[in-house]
């Protein structure tokens, strides 16, 4: 039985590491990135970000401000037992949601669509948000996005339905179009991570999307060569497009290129990108039957990737 | 290109020396301003809650402070997107005096014409750096943040050769994203070229 005390201070912990500390794959993907960029700004603006990100740690502040949309992914053992069951996690993810805004970890950002009005701990209507997936086992893996609102709402999240007869092609054309026009003038605060999201219906192909961008560790394949292979086509094109960090031109444009699929309808093939902003943050935790937490390096939502 | 040390308040010949692609440094009074401010001060006409006096940095952000010993703490600040101001953009810079936006993806064509006429410019950060700017920047107050929120309510700010920022949108009429645009419109076509599609490639209209 996983005990509450447990799982309480397991996602306050897991709020913390995301806003705060940089994840090893995106610390990886800037030491790269900065080796190979011969752009003199561009070099200094990814050499300053790296700096900034490691000092968070230290500092135990956020590494952007605009700690965006709550947002949570839950892994959830089919035969796992938890004290208070998932109502009781709900609970306790609001409560440090809350806890981490007031200590300054996050910022009170989520308002009233209408009206503006700021309850000031970032709990309202339908936030945090919460995704479940259910899998053989008995421990349960919580994954905290900080949503940017950069890459959000600035074009990053788009869709477009392709006919089944422009193929690649037409695919192609879609994700190159949204990724110039949503990084123009660094509006998604690029090199962003790209998710991109194939087939099912718009929603299931956005969600597919941003579960790419934001759960996908950078870098990784996915394990079907035909989608690989279309990873690498677009991330090389993207890289040779010259937006550069924060679209002021250079050599690194995207941190990588992620796609999941999902069969579907062929009259029309949703299409969607979603992006997550530079810093990436996100953070996960594993917590066993025993009451053993483990803080995991990526959020292994796709089983390994 | 050059670099500048600012120090508010600016003169006329403090930003009109300035072209795109120049690196600036601020220093001196600065303030806040995000879209709940500028809708409760021009949308629903309320009196502006302090005296600007000669303050003329404006700086679109939404920061991370909390209190401490009775006094503020900057815990967070990264400039924010400008586009989302347009609609108050003019307005802004002719009311306020306003010598310099600092912000991000600069702002449209009604904001950069007031800009051409009254003498702004707006700047943007090519990082993400905040644990490199907390250090230049002491907290002076802020108003209205019960009735705002924290994030969307002004603050005063004292800057220390805070930067680098780069100059996006001069007052000359010229925005460095239309010199990217270039590059990236030549690029594209050989990324489409490379990835196999067509010049002539047009989607089928499904609706």
């Amino acid at each position: 039985m996983i005990k509450r005390e447990v799982y309480e201070a397991a996602i306050f912990e897991t709020i913390k590491k995301g806003a705060t500390i940089i994840s090893k794959d995106v610390k990886a993907a800037f030491e790269k990135a900065i080796e190979k960029e011969t752009s003199v700004s561009a070099k200094e603006g990814l050499t300053d970000t790296l700096r900034s990100m490691e000092l968070s740690e230290v500092k135990q502040n956020p590494l952007c401000p605009d700690t965006g949309w709550p947002i949570f992914y839950i892994k959830a053992g089919n035969e796992s037992r938890i004290e208070g069951g998932f109502v009781g996690i709900e609970e306790a993810i609001r409560d440090a949601v809350a806890r981490a805004t007031k200590l300054g970890y996050l910022r009170a950002t989520m308002k009233h669509p209408l009206t503006g009005d700021d309850p000031g701990n970032n709990i309202g209507m339908n936030i945090p948000y919460f995704t479940y997936k259910f899998v053989p086992g008995n421990s349960i893996e919580i994954t905290y996005v900080a949503k940017g609102g950069g890459s959000e709402c600035f074009g990053g999240t788009r869709h477009r339905i392709v006919a089944f007869a422009d193929g690649l092609a037409g695919i192609k054309k879609c994700v190159i179009d949204n990724y110039i026009a949503s990084t123009r003038a660094g509006a998604i605060c690029p090199p962003s991570v790209l998710g991109i999201g194939i087939g099912g219906t718009a929603n299931v192909a956005a969600n597919l999307a941003k579960e790419a961008a934001c759960l996908r560790t950078i870098g990784s394949k996915n394990p079907e060569p035909a989608f690989a292979k279309l990873e690498e086509e677009l991330y090389d094109a993207i890289n040779r497009l010259g937006i550069g960090i924060m679209g002021i031109g250079g050599d690194t444009s995207v941190l990588a290129v992620h796609i999941e699929y999902a069969h579907t309808h062929i009259a029309g093939i949703a299409v969607a990108t979603s992006s997550n902003c530079m810093v990436a943050r996100r953070a996960a935790c594993r917590i066993n039957d025993d009451n053993s937490v483990i803080q995991l390096d990526s959020p292994n939502w796709f089983g390994g990737r | 290109m050059s670099a500048y040390y600012l120090e508010g308040p600016l003169s006329e010949a403090d930003v009109t020396k300035l072209n795109i692609g120049d690196v600036v440094y601020l220093s001196g009074s600065a303030f806040t301003c995000r879209s709940r401010f500028q809708r409760y001060i021009f949308d629903e006409n309320n009196k502006f809650p302090f005296d600007l006096g000669d303050r003329n940095i404006l700086i679109h952000t939404g920061i991370i402070a909390i209190r401490e010993n009775n006094k503020w703490k900057l815990v967070s600040f990264m400039p924010t997107s400008s586009i989302r101001f347009e609609k108050w953009g003019a307005r802004s810079i002719e009311e306020w005096n306003l010598r310099l936006i600092c912000g991000k993806t600069t702002m449209g064509p009604k904001t950069a014409e007031m800009m051409r006429k009254r003498k702004c410019v707006h700047i943007s950060p090519h990082s993400v750096s905040p644990n490199l700017w907390i250090d230049s920047i002491q907290i002076e107050g802020v108003h209205l943040r019960e009735e705002l929120g924290s994030i969307e309510a002004p603050w005063l700010l004292k800057l220390d050769k805070l930067g680098p920022f780069v100059v996006d949108m001069d007052c000359k009429g010229n925005n460095l994203y239309d010199e990217v645009d270039k590059t990236v419109a030549i690029n594209k076509q050989k990324a489409y070229s490379n990835l196999g599609i067509s010049p002539e490639f047009e989607y089928t209209k499904l609706y």
